[in-house]
């Protein structure tokens, strides 16, 4: 039983993204897990960090009341859940522009006067699990150093619990796949985010 | 030489926003560039692809708009890339790499061969420069790894000519460092994007 926070990006409906979203959903909220869902492209969100935004880095998020509810789903969730597309080798612009406003000052971190580093909050957060796909091959991502697979398991794991584990689950190749590949995955996907996330 | 410059920071008063013009202006003295400049959060660029434009994206005509057309056409042309950004979260800014996902399209980055295999498509592109701000200390960020820089100069790199050259410019524990090294950081990578593109184009 774990609070889960499933992030969900991708524009279209009927992709295979969705198709992985409503299996993991369904296998984890059948396994006693406490499910939120998050579709970003649904909710619209505005990914844009803007100027006004930028200057209120250092500030509580009380000044940023339009992100509450984000900040509420972050500090309540033991685990996070990631389902997207691997673009150009990274996140998607809406993913990372979800994070880049949400896991704010005082909430994923805090920068202690005269520290030059920034010190972790969300120590509540205990597994992060990418469930991702990626047009190319394994060898062509592993030649571009997988720069998205080392956002979340390095750069914003290192501001959850000290002891937060990060899995990778990912489909390589989704462009040459046959529907034999992508069903397999399908059929198996809920059991590995579970297993996951124990 | 045709060289793109594109700002990744919303803030006009920003030190990233102050780099890019002294690159801007610094470039502009030279009779043989031409160079354009990309204010991305000055046009206001969309920052994520929409569902029209993915939808789009598997189809022979990816372009839908006029944003995205215009710039197409710039990156065409361009001889050099240089991006001046933020390294936020490891990463790009989104905006920034909403720009990669929404401009570098079919018929601009890539192409398919007769075999209908991605071919790079920006030979045009001879230089690809990076100069991003950090506010860890460089230590923290090779531990992390700087994915922003990789995405660049290795991602993109593979879209664009073999001989290709790519060259990187960091500050880093930005909140620590005082005016001087501010100051000194952004004449020293002035003067090393000069230099770099006055010798190809002779």
């Amino acid at each position: 039983m774990t609070k889960t926070l499933v992030i969900y990006v991708h524009p279209v409906e009927g992709s295979f993204n969705s198709c992985v979203r409503n299996v993991v959903v369904e296998h984890l909220s059948k396994h006693d897990h406490e499910v939120r869902l998050r579709d970003l492209y649904a909710e619209n969100f505005d990914p844009f960090l803007s100027a006004t935004e930028r200057d209120l880095h250092h500030t509580p998020p009380t000044t940023r009341p339009e992100l509450v509810r984000d900040v509420e789903d972050l500090r309540w969730c033991e685990a996070i859940v990631f389902i997207y597309p691997t673009w150009w080798s990274g996140l998607p612009a809406m993913l990372k522009g979800w994070i880049d406003r949400t896991w704010m000052n005082e909430v994923a971190w805090v920068l202690p006067a005269g520290a030059n580093t920034i010190r972790p909050q969300l120590t509540n957060i205990r597994r992060l699990v990418a469930v991702t796909t990626h047009g190319s091959s394994k060898f062509v991502n592993a030649l571009q150093g997988e720069p998205g697979k080392r956002i979340i398991s390095r750069s914003i794991r290192l501001m959850c619990n000290r002891w937060c584990r990060a899995r990778w689950i990912a489909l390589y190749g989704l462009d040459t796949s046959t529907l034999a590949d992508r069903e397999k995955h399908l059929a198996t996907i809920g059991q590995r985010v579970a297993r996951a996330l124990r | 030489m045709n060289v793109v410059v594109v700002l990744g920071h919303p803030s006009a008063d920003s030190f990233c926003a102050a780099i890019f013009e002294r690159i801007i202006r610094a470039l502009e003295l030279q009779p043989s560039h031409s160079v354009t400049a990309i204010r991305l959060a000055d046009e206001k660029f969309a920052t994520a692809m929409s569902t029209a434009e993915r939808v789009a994206y598997e189809t022979e005509t990816p372009l839908i708009s006029d944003e995205t057309k215009r710039h197409a056409e710039v990156l065409l042309q361009a001889e050099a890339l240089i991006f001046v950004y933020p390294t936020w979260w490891s990463g790009l800014p989104a905006q920034l790499k909403g720009w990669l996902e929404r401009v570098f399209v079919l018929g601009v980055a890539f192409r398919f061969n007769k075999h209908g295999k991605i071919r790079p498509n920006l030979q045009n592109v001879r230089h690809i420069i990076g100069v991003s701000t950090y506010g860890s200390p460089w230590r923290y960020v090779k531990l992390i790894n700087d994915n922003g820089r990789r995405t660049l100069t290795r991602a993109i790199r593979m879209s664009t000519g073999l001989r290709t050259r790519s060259m990187w410019c960091g500050i880093y524990a930005l909140d620590t460092c005082t005016q001087q090294q501010r100051e000194e950081f952004v004449n020293e990578t002035v003067q090393k994007i000069v230099k770099r593109l006055e010798k190809s184009s002779r």
